[in-house]
């Protein structure tokens, strides 16, 4: 993976390397940091951050992790600095939500799902938008969040059921 | 196939990880479970809206050009953001070394004015380098 990418920075051509990176990854890292921020403006100016980075330190890079490892590991650092710099993460009151309606399937339709969503742990939160985002890959996923694949079935598994009870509730 | 396995082969099924052999098995099951059977509609209708809901955010058009610039002006700055600190540093030292030595004053008085004179002159910089960045963005 990414071979032709550790050729060129062998060969010290760091500013090829880079373009080829910022091809490919581009769209992936924007939506890991949208995952986390859920602002696509911000999150394209940390995806910004998160490049800028990297062009710093690719003529650095060692090849002992894989590069898309390497930046998605910069790509969660750096989001999660501005989520705390900024006390970034906007919280719906629940209160602010509609109520339920008397069945769950009339509740599904006028309960914002989004809304549904942001009751639910962080770590399923990500891992499900990161999911749909990615076109339902759990490897994708997986590799984004540094998780193994299983664990991000679980998280998915509970995310569900755990909407379901509210959609029900 | 029970109740529980039911469900997590359902779960798994929005993943697409169920085989056909097992997708056969789940449906003869939810036909003849109507606790399964309102399971799978309410998983199926989330998986709908969940699906429509989180739309693929797209970068702007004019991303790769504000990186290009952003890596532009990082290029044009020669020196390291400590590199003032540092010379501010070592000039003071030079200069309160230079004076204890040929003023013909007590050494106290003279490193006493000269820390002052070296904290002024910092905080000037400190303003200064603060303004240009301003500038500069």
């Amino acid at each position: 993976m990414d071979q032709d990418v550790q050729i060129l920075l062998r060969e010290r051509h760091c500013a090829a390397a880079f373009e080829l990176l910022l091809d490919r990854y581009r769209e992936k890292v924007f939506r890991l940091v949208y995952s986390i921020l859920k602002e696509a403006a911000k999150a394209e100016e940390v995806t910004q951050d998160v490049f800028l980075k990297m062009w710093q330190v690719l003529p650095d890079y060692d090849g002992r992790a894989s590069l898309s490892t390497w930046l998605y590991t910069i790509t969660r650092n750096t989001s999660l600095s501005t989520l705390r710099a900024e006390s970034y993460r906007k919280t719906l009151p629940i209160e602010g939500c509609d109520p339920p309606a008397a069945n769950w399937e009339a509740g599904l339709r006028q309960l914002e799902i989004m809304q549904l969503l942001q009751r639910l742990p962080e770590v399923q939160q990500q891992v499900i938008t990161l999911f749909y985002l990615q076109d339902r890959s759990v490897e994708d996923v997986a590799r984004m969040l540094d998780l193994p694949e299983g664990t991000v079935k679980s998280h998915l598994h509970r995310a569900r059921r755990a909407l379901a009870d509210l959609v029900r509730s | 196939m029970d109740c529980r396995e039911t469900q997590e082969r359902l779960l798994e099924s929005f993943e697409g990880a169920v085989s056909p052999l097992e997708q056969g098995q789940l449906d003869r099951h939810i036909s003849e479970c109507p606790e399964c059977a309102q399971f799978a509609v309410l998983q199926s209708q989330l998986d709908l809206r969940l699906q429509e809901e989180i739309a693929v955010p797209q970068l702007s058009p004019g991303f790769r050009a504000g990186l290009q610039a952003r890596i532009a002006r990082q290029r044009r700055e020669p020196w390291p953001d400590w590199l003032p600190d540092v010379a501010h540093l070592a000039g003071s030292g030079v200069a309160l070394g230079l004076c204890a030595l040929l003023l013909p004053l007590p050494a106290p008085v003279v490193l006493g004015t000269g820390i002052l004179v070296a904290f002024f002159t910092y905080s000037l910089q400190a303003i200064l380098v603060s303004v240009l960045e301003q500038r500069i963005d």
